[in-house]
C-alpha cells in the first residue's frame, strides 16, 4: 500500500491497525470467506463478520427487505451460524488474507457479550471486537444496552475484562444523544466507536396496505442515511475522543473522503455490497489514486480534517 | 415514455461462462444508477445460445417498477452491469431427465412471467429427448407472453401447450391448475415443473403431494443481493428453517418449501 512516491493507506486506532481503511460493514459480507469468489478478500482493510451470537439464530420470517429510494430496509433478524461454528470452519480460512477479522458479537442476554468476547479472545485471528448493541430487528437485548448509557458502561466493563483484544462498540442513530452512549462506551473501556447501525424506518405497500416487512419496523441503510451518519461520527469524534470507524452509505471515494474529514479513522461498506460485491476494493484503489491527486501523503491526515466557516 | 407492451426480451451478450447456464439459473442486472431501485434486480436466464466470442442470453421482462422500467429504456450497443449466472437449478436434485425407465411426459407450468426460466429448461428437455407438456397461465392473453415459441418447443417434443386465462381471451377460461389436475389424475405425468406466483406455486405444491407426482418450483422472492450475503430472501422449508433463495433456489420441491 506505501512505497515510494505512493500514499500510506494504512491506519491504526484504539490498538487495531489495518493495512488500509476500508473495511466491510457486520451483515453485509457474511463470514467473509464465502465471497472470495466474488471480491478480492486480499485487498480489503478489514472485515466485520455477521453478528455471532452464542448459539445459532434463525432470524425473522419474510418480507424481510425493502427498498425505498437510495437505500434499503431490512429486518433480517441476525439470522447466524453461531460463534462456535464460525471459530471451527471459517476463522482458520480467513487466516491467509491480510485484511483484519474484527468479530461482530450479539448477545440476548448482558452476559452474553462477556461470554462471547471470552471465547473469541483466545484466536489469534480475531484482530478485534465489535459489539452489537444498536441492532433494531430484534425484539430482546442488543439495543436495550446500546439505548442506556449506564447499562452500557457495564456491559462494556464486563467485556473489557475478558479481553485484551481491541473493543468497538456499534452505535445506534436511533437515540437522542449519540455522543452520550459513546461516552459511556469509553468509561467502559471501549477503544473504538462504530457509527452508524442503521436506522429506524418503516415502508408500507400502497396496494396490499401491508408494511414492506413482516416485522413492520426495519433498518434503513445505504445513500438515504449518509447525512445522518456524517453527523454522528463528527459528533462523537470530536466529544468522546476515541477513533470512530463511520458506516452509512459508503459507496464512492468521496464518501470515504467525507467520513474521514468527519472525524472517521476508517469506514465500513455496507449496503453498497448488495448492489456490487466488488464496492469495497474499487475504494481502496480509487481512494490511493484520489489522494495522490490530493497531494496528501497519508489517509490519516485527512481525519477530521474538515475546515470551519468563518465565524460571519 | 411508455414501453408499447407489458413485456419485453433484453438480449445481453457477455463471457465463456454464460455458455454453462443452466434453466431455472439467474442473473442479478444493474437497473438504475443507484436512486430507484439502489438494488440490482433478478432475472431467470429465458434463453441461451452460444457467440463466437462467448454467449448471449435473454432475460423474458415484464415492467413492474422502477427498475423494469429503466431497463427498457436501454439502447442496443449500451453496457449493462451484470452478475451471474448464479442459484441451484431444475433438476439440480436428481436431474432433469431422472427415471429413464418412466418414459411418461413432464408438465412445465407457468404463471404469466414465471414462463421466463421455462424456456431454457424446455429447450434441455427436447435436447434429451424428454416430452413435456406446457401449462400457461394467466390473467389475460397479453400475460402469456412469447406463448407462440412455448407451443413450437412443446409441439416439437411430441407434446402440446395448454393455456388458460382468468378472463378466457385466450384458451380455456379459469386456473391453469384446473386442466394440470384433470391430467395428473390421468396419471400422464411423472414430474412437474414450475415458475409463477406464490399463490400457483402453493396449489401446484398442494397436487404434487395429492397426485404424489414429484415437483419442483422456481420462487420469485425479491432479491437484495442474489449471493447470499444480504438474507433477504428468506424462505421457511418444512423443517422450520430459511433457506436463501438466492442461493439455496431459487428452485426448490414442492416438498422442501413450508407454503
Amino acid at each position: 500500500m506505501s512505497g515510494p512516491g505512493g500514499p500510506v493507506l494504512a491506519v491504526e486506532l484504539g490498538g487495531l491497525a489495518l493495512p488500509n481503511p476500508i473495511l466491510t460493514a457486520s451483515g453485509t459480507f457474511g463470514y467473509g470467506l464465502e465471497f472470495a469468489h466474488l471480491a478480492a478478500l486480499d485487498r480489503l482493510g478489514g472485515i466485520v463478520t455477521k453478528g455471532l451470537s452464542l448459539t445459532p439464530l434463525k432470524g425473522n420470517p419474510p418480507p424481510r427487505i425493502g427498498e425505498p429510494r437510495g437505500g434499503m430496509l431490512n429486518s433480517i433478524g441476525l439470522q447466524n451460524i453461531g460463534i462456535e461454528k464460525f471459530l471451527a470452519d471459517v476463522l482458520p480460512g480467513l487466516g491467509r488474507f491480510p485484511a483484519r477479522v474484527v468479530v461482530n458479537l450479539f448477545g440476548y442476554e448482558f452476559d452474553d457479550y462477556a461470554r462471547l468476547a471470552e471465547r473469541v479472545d483466545a484466536f489469534p485471528g480475531v484482530a478485534a471486537v465489535e459489539l452489537n448493541v444498536s441492532c433494531p430487528n430484534v425484539t430482546k437485548g442488543g439495543i436495550e444496552f446500546g439505548h442506556d448509557p449506564v447499562l452500557l458502561e457495564r456491559l462494556v466493563r464486563s467485556v473489557r475484562s475478558v479481553t485484551g483484544k481491541p473493543i468497538a462498540v456499534k452505535l445506534s442513530p436511533n437515540v437522542t444523544s449519540p455522543v452520550a452512549i459513546g461516552e459511556a462506551a469509553k468509561a467502559g473501556g471501549a477503544d473504538i466507536l462504530s457509527a452508524i447501525n442503521t436506522v429506524l424506518g418503516m415502508a408500507i405497500d400502497p396496494w396490499t396496505r401491508r408494511p414492506r416487512l413482516h416485522t413492520t419496523r426495519g433498518g434503513l441503510s445505504g445513500p438515504a442515511i449518509k447525512p445522518i451518519a456524517v453527523r454522528i461520527v463528527y459528533d462523537v469524534a470530536k466529544k468522546v475522543g476515541l477513533p470512530v470507524i463511520g458506516i452509512g452509505g459508503v459507496e464512492t471515494v468521496d464518501d470515504v473522503i467525507e467520513f474521514l474529514l468527519a472525524g472517521a479513522s476508517a469506514v465500513q461498506v455496507g449496503t453498497a455490497l448488495f448492489r456490487n460485491p466488488r464496492t469495497a476494493e474499487h475504494l481502496v484503489d480509487g481512494l490511493a489514486a484520489r489522494l495522490v491527486e490530493m497531494k496528501v501523503d497519508r489517509v490519516s491526515d485527512l481525519i477530521g480534517g474538515v475546515l470551519p466557516w468563518r465565524a460571519g | 415514455m411508455p414501453h408499447p407492451l407489458p413485456y419485453y426480451t433484453l438480449v445481453l451478450d457477455g463471457p465463456d461462462a454464460w455458455r454453462e447456464v443452466l434453466p431455472g439459473q439467474f442473473v442479478m442486472v444493474e437497473t438504475s444508477d443507484g436512486l430507484e431501485p439502489y438494488l440490482r434486480r433478478a432475472f431467470s436466464v429465458h434463453d441461451l445460445s452460444k457467440t463466437d466470442h462467448g454467449a448471449r442470453i435473454e432475460l423474458l421482462v415484464k415492467i413492474v417498477g422502477p427498475g423494469t422500467r429503466a431497463l427498457a429504456a436501454r439502447r442496443p450497443g449500451e453496457r449493462i452491469a451484470v452478475l451471474g449466472p448464479l442459484g441451484r437449478a431444475f433438476g439440480a436434485a436428481g436431474g432433469v431427465g431422472e427415471r429413464p425407465a418412466d418414459a411418461r411426459p413432464v408438465a412445465l407450468v407457468a404463471g404469466g412471467v414465471g414462463s421466463a426460466p421455462l424456456l431454457l429448461l424446455g429447450r434441455r428437455l427436447l435436447a434429451e429427448g424428454v416430452c413435456f407438456d406446457f401449462f400457461y397461465g394467466g390473467r389475460s392473453a397479453i400475460d402469456l407472453a412469447r406463448s407462440e415459441v412455448f407451443a413450437a418447443l412443446a409441439e416439437a417434443s411430441g407434446g402440446t401447450l395448454i393455456a388458460t386465462t382468468e378472463d378466457g381471451s385466450v384458451g380455456f377460461r379459469g386456473l391453469v391448475t384446473v386442466p394440470l389436475a384433470e391430467r395428473l389424475a390421468a396419471g400422464r405425468y411423472r414430474k412437474v415443473f414450475s415458475c409463477g406466483p406464490m399463490g400457483l406455486l402453493q396449489r401446484l405444491a398442494e397436487l404434487s403431494a395429492e397426485h404424489a407426482v414429484p415437483g419442483e418450483a422456481a420462487l420469485e422472492t425479491p432479491m437484495g443481493c442474489g449471493f447470499g450475503a444480504c438474507l433477504g430472501c428468506a424462505v421457511e422449508l418444512v423443517d422450520g428453517r430459511f433457506a436463501l433463495c438466492c442461493k439455496d433456489g431459487p428452485v426448490f420441491a414442492f416438498d422442501e418449501v413450508k407454503w
